[in-house]
């Protein structure tokens, strides 16, 4: 398909266009082409470094208390820690957000809700587990209500421990996973 | 004044024989054991007679070698007089079942409700026996039962089977341990309720009414509760809480550590006011064991008791205006900054920043560093200057009033009843503190007031606690003055197994009343800890007053309850 069968152009400027290419595909190809081709070419090329340096900078962290280390979160997300400078932000809704940061125990009641959270968050989506808790039960290791194996439902990225972690290590945290999405070692292959 | 065994004269006076045991531990504390038919009559007489206003919760006990399970309802007053009543009521194993006091005192609905899902005890009369911390799965498990076989349960997340929902949602069910289905001890046969989307569902009436979800996830809030409001254009008819999102069974965990392992589970309870929950279960032990508290000790945990309720009131308040309004979002900056200075102290002493394990039986852990008592009291400087001005912004500002006044309002005869306690119940004009009410270590030698309101609405909530970070470095600062020198623990050796016997401990945590309930079958771990939380009772109160407000304030009323739910759920 070429230019003019969508908008009407000279001719000749079709024909100019169709000799052009981008990564070794036809421009025409991609001027009108599916999400997935476009893809395609992101993958192929150094344009996936551009993007990933800009999901890098801006991990929105979804504000989710769960237990102790909520409250480590609420410091994290406000002044004093100052987590903005490294393009953390603390967000409410899922939709806005690009980490979910696991904050403490997952019950059996809580896990279906703390799924259906990530489901909802747009991609591309990273994950951390923050505190003993939220990696293996922590102090709650053997209750009736605690899912110890988060891992398995959750593609964590940067496991944290400490019981609770300090704010620094939160910020360390998403560092960390800063560094991973640069590099293109996270979980899910972003 | 009104003693124990005044009480107690008077209950067997008007009921011979009903009586079955009892004992009076002091002027404070009476424990008797009250024939299982007459306990409401009992009950009755104490509210109506006695002063017994305040019905402070209810622990249910598992007596498995006796083939017995005991119902201790807690009864107090609002300071007509000290004496806290524990009254036991007895039933056997085999289908355990004892009569509700639900209709007497609107609040023991939830005590019940809980003590029905983990132990089993039926309760006769009770408006709705239904679940309130565990899912469904765990209903007619009984867990906290000591016969329960699915504790240790090591392997719950391994078990899960994931199924979607009819609407989409990923759904997921775990089933019961090996060692369970090994022991034959699934039940067969579950209990049939309405589930709790059935319960809010059958209330709506009209085309014109929607069910509206907060939650369970909160931004702002430190745990998962939901709060449906049922809600007909702007205002909400009616308002369901279900809680139990961060269940963790805590007072079941406790039951199998040791006893100085048991303390660090405290400090997750509440974890913005860890503090008071460890002088809690501490008091109670050192209570069992009749241990006293050398002076110093008692001095230091005062000071960070104190200290404790500061940054929970600052973080409290904090919380409340990003509820109420996004460009609430500078004070609460403002407050976390004002808050860390406080955590730093306090790390400074116990080396943490939330769950400090500090307190010990019999002292504390570690002595006060260097030079704490300059650094103290410069940061309460400029923390009550802080808190002055917070003050007068909140008085000066007409949109804050316009928008907070008369909103959630608690007349003080409703706020009695329905039994919460701390900043809201105080907000209402009810001088109710446990400081005063029921003193413990050096606090009766130190000089404060207790802050009351007068409207009983949200903003006189907040109001009030502002004030007390006031009244609190106050308090400090005589401490400061007069801690003395000397040892930091008792020279007694504390045993590893705490001799057989039974406490019950109160301390005034910053959400309110904290009472925790300790039994020792003489071994290295708790036989049963109960835990009445503050919160529990707030969140109680929460839906009643929802309703017929607007939805912008539900938002507010439920953040100027301060709820911690984590405290609720244990
Ligand atoms: S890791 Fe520790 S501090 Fe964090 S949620 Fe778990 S118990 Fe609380």
């Amino acid at each position: 398909m070429g230019i003019s069968d969508v908008i009407p152009v000279p001719v000749a400027v079709d024909e100019e266009i169709s000799k052009w290419t981008i990564f070794g595909q036809p421009v025409a190809d991609v001027w009108f082409t599916t999400t997935e081709k476009i893809h395609q070419i992101i993958e192929m090329g150094p344009i996936k470094n551009i993007f990933n340096w800009g999901r890098k900078n801006s991990v929105y962290f979804l504000m989710q208390p769960m237990g102790c280390c909520g409250v480590e979160m609420f410091v994290f997300g406000a002044a004093p820690y100052d987590c903005t400078r490294f393009g953390c932000m603390p967000r409410n809704t899922p939709r806005q957000t690009d980490v979910m940061i696991i904050s403490g125990y997952i019950t059996r009641k809580y896990l279906p809700v703390i799924k259906n959270l990530w489901e909802q968050m747009v991609e591309p989506k990273w994950c951390v587990a923050i505190g003993e808790c939220a990696i293996s039960g922590g102090p709650f290791y053997d209750s009736y209500n605690i899912i110890q194996n988060t891992a398995d439902y959750f593609p964590i990225d940067v496991f944290v421990p400490g019981c609770p972690p300090r704010p620094e290590q939160f910020l360390e945290a998403l560092m960390n996973l800063q560094e991973k999405i640069k590099q293109r070692k996270d979980k899910r292959g972003y | 004044m009104t003693t124990a065994s005044d009480v107690l004269s008077a209950v067997q006076s008007a009921f011979p024989g009903a009586v079955l045991e009892s004992r009076v531990e002091s002027d404070r504390r009476l424990w008797a054991t009250i024939d299982s038919n007459s306990i409401v009559d009992v009950c009755k007489h104490l509210s109506e007679k006695l002063n017994f206003d305040h019905y402070s919760g209810a622990a249910g006990v598992d007596w498995i070698a006796r083939k017995e399970m005991e119902v201790v309802e807690i009864m107090a007053s609002h300071g007509a007089h000290q004496v806290v009543a524990m009254l036991k009521s007895k039933t056997p194993r085999e289908n355990p079942s004892v009569k509700s006091l639900a209709n007497l005192f609107w609040n023991a609905n939830w005590y019940e409700r809980e003590i029905w899902e983990m132990f089993g005890i039926n309760f006769e009369g009770h408006p709705g026996l239904y679940p309130l911390l565990l899912g469904d799965e765990l209903v007619g498990v009984w867990p906290w039962r000591k016969d329960f076989k699915g504790y240790p349960d090591l392997t719950t997340g391994q078990r899960a089977v994931e199924r979607p929902t009819s609407e989409g949602y990923t759904e997921y069910f775990i089933p019961p341990t090996p060692a369970e289905i090994e022991a034959g001890t699934v039940p067969k046969e579950k209990p049939k309720y309405p589930s709790f989307r059935e319960r809010e569902e059958k209330e709506i009436k009209s085309d014109s009414e929607m069910i509206m979800h907060m939650g369970p996830q909160h931004a702002m809030l430190p745990g998962p509760f939901l709060l449906d409001i049922l809600i007909e254009g702007e205002r909400v008819h009616k308002a369901f809480l279900d809680m139990g999102y961060i269940h963790k069974g805590i007072e079941k965990i406790m039951e199998n550590r040791t006893w100085l392992q048991g303390l660090t589970y405290t400090d997750r309870m509440c974890y913005v006011a860890s503090l008071s929950n460890n002088e809690c279960y501490c008091g109670a032990i050192e209570k069992i064991l009749g241990l006293e508290v050398p002076l110093r000790a008692q001095y230091i945990r005062v000071i960070l008791e104190e200290l404790s309720r500061i940054q929970s009131h600052l973080i409290g308040t904090g919380e409340f205006m990003t509820l109420i309004a996004g460009v609430g979002y500078a004070p609460w900056n403002f407050m976390i900054i004002d808050r860390e200075s406080i955590i730093s102290l306090i790390e400074s002493v116990t080396g943490a920043r939330l769950t400090h394990t500090f307190v010990r039986f019999g002292g504390v852990r570690n002595d006060l560093p260097e030079g704490f008592s300059d650094k103290c009291r410069s940061a309460l400087k400029y923390i009550e200057s802080r808190t002055k001005e917070y003050i007068e912004l909140f008085e000066q500002d007409p949109i804050y009033h316009m928008r907070m006044e008369n909103v959630g309002v608690l007349s003080p005869d409703r706020a009695k009843r329905v039994g919460i306690s701390g900043p809201p119940l105080r907000a209402t004009g009810v001088a109710y503190d446990m400081r005063k009410e029921d003193p413990i270590l050096v606090y009766p030698d130190l000089d404060f007031k207790v802050v009351t309101g007068t409207r009983g609405d949200s903003a006189d909530r907040i109001d009030v606690r502002l004030r007390e970070i006031l009244e609190s470095i106050h308090i400090i600062e005589q401490c400061l003055d007069r801690i003395p020198a000397g040892p930091i623990k008792t020279e007694t050796k504390v045993p590893k197994k705490i001799p057989a016997g039974e406490a019950y401990y109160r301390v005034e945590d910053p959400r309110g009343e904290m009472g925790m309930y300790v039994i020792s079958d003489g071994g290295d771990k708790p036989y049963r800890v109960k835990v009445r939380g503050p919160v529990y009772a707030t969140l109680q109160t929460l839906p009643p007053l929802l309703e017929g407000v607007y939805i912008a304030d539900a938002v507010a009323i439920a953040g100027s309850m301060d709820g911690c739910p984590s405290e609720a759920d244990r």
